[in-house]
């Protein structure tokens, strides 16, 4: 039963992490309706600058989480305006294929500057066990993944709620050709929801840098988790994210005791696989938009 | 003639380059060189067996490496296991690889744009975390030789595939791309390749003339994999040793797929255009940095996509192709017959057979959505050679009816039976079924195969009974004259203005040799002379002894056409009867003109 309940902790809580990254990614395609294949490799670069911060500058990855954030926005801001914004009207392939590229040139940019190697940051607090109400232990980094997850999401989801910003950016998702009718701007919105998904990944970077090391291709084994989760709990859908990453955090750990550690990964495209065949809308996702 | 010489003699200078010009000019760089062009003959390849399905048939996986993971490990396990030659092991793993694909297709192929993209590399991702997981017969992450020696056997030679010169594999390479490169070569001239177009450019046009949308991406699926799969027990081959992070490879099914969209997605050349392109630039750029620059050509490859992307969405050979063309004075090789005259004696308009037995029946159709009903128990019987019109108010069930009678949508309760051409009564479920006894409709929103050619768009039609290309391109010729779009032949579909684009959808539909003939709205928009046109042709056409069904809001042309018409209104049959009583139907009235008009008129 103890090794039950410290599975189920465990599971929970890497299910915070999957989140952090999930939800940048299921925002950006439910309001611009591209499928970002750069984001884990987003996640990469947000994983060396914080080592780079920390490294070089000594700077505390937890207080650089905000600032990276920051960054990350204008960073997703700018390539929206770039690279999406003039293929907005293409055909979806061609929306894959940029993003694909940028993943490309992103991954293999980083393994020409940094190389292979695993580059960590040295943040022993973050690695120390702590006991969960003496149920479970489990780490203090884990811990403070899961609360910043927790947070970001509810801060996500207030502000899309109740700001007048917020709203704009529904509107533009639920109807990208009234909502300029009403006076939105819908481009800077598309460039604002980019930033922001984007955003959600700088976070996700400096959380996850004292648990995760850098390396050149971390972001595909991110990334692919994130589509898992994304298009189980509904492409578009922030309650689908936060849902799915649990579940599939559960699997992993779950699959990795009880089935076999090299074959979690099986159970969760199958659950994945399963879904898009039975439900493609996903949980929470609005039927057709697949 | 002419027409072959420059790409015959391309192809040859591409072979010539590392077999012998390269060696004359510098032999110690020989083998270099020609190991890149062994990787260039295989890349283009596979992606020319990608551009099967990705490019002529729209589905974009990024799994592709699946198949070339088979092969590969086809020829080693084969090798390994039951010292069994490539070459046999080749057509094992072409086998498995379209058992596999098939496997694959019937989840992923119902899913559209990157949800297809997704699941093929969740596919892949399993494929590889099996393939590590069960060593005993993989030999897991550790990978598996093809040596050139077992004990004191020498595995060296034709037969083995493994050469200690490399100008031997340039043969078996080049070989390989030239056989992708018919292969799609012939499958783009194909009936099959018309249908793959078809299905990517509109799905439900596609199904309307009777493409079994289903076989059609399934058979370019397996295809694809099969081509692949052959490549893929070569290079492994090649390689000397295989293991699931290289032929099991996410990067590597990207590249290619990345060098067909770079060469020109769904041209026949473009896949290895775009091969030819990156693949120099990326190894010419590590050559000068040295091995220091390891994914350098990873960078070549992302950067050179998102710059082709956003300033040639359609490629090298898409952009640059037409440009070629304009600039040197060369026309569309089959161009040129402009436009033909109608034929006299296609369409008889003199005499009219008498209406005459059932064709088809439709028995208390009931289609929900949810708590709406929007067909509610409507039988029609359409007889041979006989009108039937179908009119009434906006939203009233009409395209609904359509769409019930075509296959388009199963009812949720009634019949439909079509009379086949051998007098046997049949029910037809799905749309490809309709078409094949004999059924053919248009669209109210019209849905022109929009990148192809107004001709290319009628052979579709044609191709429902045609026998070979050049019939149906005999048949579309005829059929458009008929309608009037004989001068238009050779323009792409979108720019037809939407007079043009309704005599499309009658041209495509009647391209079918149709017996039975469902027209939604095919009136709407024209001028009145276009009408006046348009009831002449359908008078001829039903002269011919087809039967048809045309929802119409032009009551001109219902009047003057319909033998017998059908009045529906909140998805249910107000009344039926023939022009002139309907005329005077107050009910019918009332559901057009609302209850205090009849009253007024009466």
């Amino acid at each position: 039963m103890d090794i039950f309940l410290q599975l189920i902790a465990n599971g929970v809580l890497l299910g915070g992490v999957f989140a952090l990254i999930s939800i940048g990614l299921t925002l950006i395609f439910g309001i611009v309706r591209v499928v970002n294949f750069a984001h884990g490799e987003l996640l990469m670069v947000g994983l060396y600058a914080a080592w780079i911060l920390s490294s070089q500058f000594g700077l505390n990855p937890y207080l650089a989480a905000l600032p990276l954030a920051v960054v990350f926005f204008g960073i997703g801001a700018a390539m929206q305006r770039t690279i999406i914004q003039p293929l907005m009207g293409a055909d979806p392939h061609v929306q894959i294929f940029a993003t694909v590229g940028v993943g490309t040139a992103l991954a293999n940019a980083a393994l020409m500057i940094f190389s292979a190697d695993l580059r960590s940051v040295n943040l022993p607090w973050a690695r120390q066990a702590t006991d969960l109400f003496g149920i479970a232990s489990v780490s203090r980094g884990n811990l403070v993944a899961f609360a910043v997850s927790v947070a970001a999401t509810v801060a996500l989801m207030v502000f899309l709620q109740r700001t007048h910003l917020g709203r704009a950016i529904r509107a533009v998702a639920q109807n990208r050709y009234a909502a300029p009718l009403m006076g939105i701007d819908v481009n800077r919105i598309y460039a604002i929801t980019f930033g922001l998904g984007t955003a959600c990944v700088g976070l996700a970077a400096a959380v996850l840098s004292p648990l995760y090391p850098a390396f050149p291709t971390v972001g595909s084994f991110f990334v692919l988790i994130a589509f898992v989760v994304v298009v189980l709990g509904g492409m578009g859908s922030l309650e689908g994210a936060v849902i799915g990453a649990l579940i599939i955090g559960l699997v992993d750990s779950l699959a990795g005791y009880y089935i076999a550690p090299d074959l979690k990964e099986v159970v969760y495209f199958a659950i994945f696989l399963g879904i898009l065949v039975v439900r493609p809308a996903g949980l929470y996702g609005v039927r057709g938009s697949e | 003639m002419m027409r072959f010489v420059l790409p015959v003699a391309g192809l040859a200078l591409l072979f010539l380059l590392p077999f012998s010009i390269i060696p004359a000019l510098d032999a110690e760089g020989a083998a270099f060189w020609q190991h890149i062009f062994v990787t260039i003959f295989v890349f283009a390849a596979m992606a020319c067996a990608w551009n099967i399905l990705g490019g002529f048939a729209g589905q974009l996986s990024l799994g592709q490496t699946i198949f070339y993971g088979i092969g590969g490990y086809a020829a080693a396990m084969l090798n390994q296991h039951f010292a069994i030659i490539p070459w046999l092991a080749g057509p094992v793993g072409a086998a498995v690889a379209i058992v596999v694909a098939i496997f694959i297709a019937w989840p992923c192929l119902r899913l559209r744009g990157p949800f297809f993209a997704l699941s093929t590399i969740a596919f892949l991702e399993v494929i590889r975390l099996l393939a590590i997981h069960f060593k005993d017969f993989t030999g897991g992450s550790a990978g598996l030789p093809i040596p050139m020696f077992v004990g004191t056997e020498m595995r060296i030679g034709w037969a083995w595939m493994l050469f200690r010169e490399k100008e031997n594999y340039l043969f078996i390479a080049f070989g390989l791309m030239l056989l992708c490169l018919a292969a799609s070569w012939l499958v783009r001239r194909s009936r099959l390749g018309f249908y793959l177009v078809a299905v990517r450019e509109r799905e439900d046009a596609a199904k309307a003339v009777g493409v079994n949308t289903t076989a059609v991406k399934l058979s370019a699926f397996a295809l694809s994999a099969a081509l692949t799969s052959l490549v893929g027990t070569f290079h492994g081959v090649y390689l000397n040793f295989i293991d699931p992070e290289t032929m099991f490879s996410l990067p590597l099914a990207i590249q290619v797929a990345m060098f067909a969209l770079i060469g020109g997605l769904g041209t026949v050349t473009g896949p290895i255009w775009g091969t030819l392109l990156v693949v120099p630039i990326a190894e010419a750029a590590r050559g000068w940095l040295g091995a220091a620059a390891n994914g350098l050509h990873g960078l070549v490859y992302g950067v050179v996509l998102v710059v082709v992307v956003l300033t040639m969405p359609h490629g090298l050979v898409g952009s640059i192709g037409p440009w070629l063309r304009r600039t040197l004075g060369l026309g569309e090789a089959d161009g040129g017959s402009g436009s033909i005259a109608a034929p006299p004696a296609a369409v008889p308009s003199t005499g009219r057979a008498p209406v005459g037995e059932p064709i088809l029946e439709a028995r208390n159709l009931v289609r929900r959505f949810g708590g709406l009903v929007a067909t509610s128990d409507v039988s029609i019987t359409l007889r041979q050679g006989e009108v039937i019109g179908v009119i009434g108010p906006n939203g009233a069930g009409k395209t609904t009816l359509f769409n019930l009678l075509s296959g388009f949508l199963p009812p949720s309760s009634g019949t439909v039976r079509v009379r086949g051409a051998d007098g046997a009564w049949q029910e037809p479920s799905t749309p490809h079924q309709f078409a094949a006894a004999g059924v053919a409709r248009t669209f109210q929103v019209v849905q022109p195969f929009a990148g192809l050619t107004v001709r290319e768009n009628v052979m579709l039609g044609a191709f429902h009974h045609a026998s070979s290309t050049a019939e149906a391109r005999r048949i579309a010729e005829e059929v458009l004259a008929t309608v009037g779009l004989g001068e238009a032949m050779n323009m792409p579909a979108r720019s037809l203005t939407i007079g043009g684009a309704k005599r499309l959808e009658v041209a495509r539909a009647l391209a079918m040799k149709p017996r039975v003939l469902l027209l939604d709205e095919v009136m709407a928009g024209l001028n009145p002379a276009d009408v006046t046109a348009s009831v002449e042709l359908l008078k001829r056409v039903r002269d011919s002894g087809v039967s048809i069904i045309a929802i119409e809001h032009v009551m001109a042309a219902v009047m003057a056409l319909s033998d017998h018409i059908v009045v529906i209104n909140s998805g249910k049959m107000i009344a039926e009867g023939r022009p002139a009583e309907i005329a005077r139907n107050p009910a019918v009235l009332e559901a057009y003109l609302g209850e205090d008009y009849v009253h007024v008129e009466h």
